[in-house]
């Protein structure tokens, strides 16, 4: 079974749809995407649910830190990454396992490489 | 405001081993302004123990609840009865509020979920620092506002140590030496003659020395 990988991304990242990029086989299969308005509205407790519910890695793409559509929405974002880190640290797990990649707006190339890194981060903790 | 912080996650996993169903109880008391035990960080600590226990193979049930405060009576009346369905309680208030639910609802297994550090100021977001030690018996008029209780290591009342050296205290060059910031305020505020009189040595009963502290007002009393 491959890992599961799962993203949230905002409104404003990646232009081109999940399932297209999984057509393309760009993207694994289980891969995830969840699109929120801003990844600003982003809490710890979400992140922390994604690997509860069984994800083996997570990651956010937000703007460029300062290209945010909502101006600080993606800083604010990193830094519930970084606690996210911490407490999956303090849980025994990997910190890389929770990654935050800031994206240029409406680009897909970032965020299928933002994929292959969690991919390759996880075959590296195997 | 009574400041606190999450105990780290190993400790609260190994305090609620064999509970299957947990209510993790904030406080919107000083733990939420603090930004240790409010609604934000019983979000976070529920998720985070859920994803412990599933990890090892054990999953828990976890509700979440918050009060108003948990060291007055009235908003600690309907835990009992909301404590019902869960194995174990564990409180995000003070130490204060632990205590309290311990000393007033029978029958409620509470476990603390913090670590009450002391009080302090908010620096600046994310940033604390003790200022008073509630000793019972305050000196800042004589101090120039500023407390050598809480805020000189040794607690001196007449006076740095030896140690003292520009401006810093000897336990580590990032912390003021209290009372040569007692000095230099004194000397601003032309009252220099405060430093000449020898506070007397402490009585440190009314500091918590003479046993659990107790204040009564007759006058609220029902
Ligand atoms: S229980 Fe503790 S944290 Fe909550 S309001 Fe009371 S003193 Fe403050
Ligand atoms: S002298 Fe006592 S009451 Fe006054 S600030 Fe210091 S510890 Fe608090």
């Amino acid at each position: 079974m491959s890992a599961k990988i799962k993203g949230f991304c905002c409104n404003y990242t990646a232009s081109v749809g999940v399932d297209a990029l999984k057509e393309a086989g760009l993207v694994p299969e289980d891969f995830e995407m969840e699109r929120l308005p801003c990844t600003g509205r982003l809490e710890v407790p979400q992140l922390l649910e994604a690997f509860e519910k069984g994800a083996d890695a997570v990651f956010v793409a937000g703007c460029m830190v300062d290209e945010c559509h909502n101006l600080s929405g993606s800083r604010r974002a990193s830094k519930r990454v970084g606690q996210t880190k911490k407490i999956i640290q303090e849980l025994g797990m990997d910190q890389g396992l929770v990654e935050m990649f800031f994206v240029g707006r409406g680009e897909t190339g970032p965020v299928v490489d933002a994929v292959r890194e969690m991919a390759s981060r996880l075959e590296q903790t195997d | 405001m009574i400041i606190a912080e999450r105990k780290p996650m190993n400790e609260l996993l190994d305090m609620i081993s064999g509970v299957k169903r947990l209510l993790v109880l904030g406080c919107r008391g000083c733990v939420a302004i603090c930004s240790a035990g409010g609604d934000k960080e019983v979000s976070v600590i529920a998720a985070a123990l859920k994803l412990g226990r599933s990890r090892s193979g054990e999953p828990i049930e976890i509700d979440e609840a918050t009060l108003v405060r948990q060291c007055d009576p009235e908003y600690l009346e309907p835990l009992p009865e909301m404590a019902k369905d869960y194995d174990a309680v564990l409180s995000t208030a003070c130490g204060v509020g632990v205590n309290f639910i311990s000393d007033r609802c029978d029958g409620v297994n509470v476990l603390p979920g913090l670590n009450t550090t002391f009080y302090g100021a908010n620096l600046s977001s994310g940033e604390w620092e003790e200022m008073c030690a509630g000793c019972g018996s305050c000196v800042l008029h004589l101090t120039g506002g500023l407390c050598p209780v809480a805020r000189c290591a040794k607690s001196l009342s007449n006076g740095p140590c030896g140690g003292s050296t520009g401006g810093k205290c000897e336990i580590n060059p990032t912390v003021p030496c209290v009372w040569h910031r007692i000095y230099d305020k004194l000397m601003d505020r032309k009252e220099e003659k405060r430093l000449q009189e020898i506070m007397p040595i402490r009585d440190w009963t009314t500091a918590g020395h003479g046993g659990p502290r107790r204040r009564i007002r007759e006058d609220l009393l029902p």
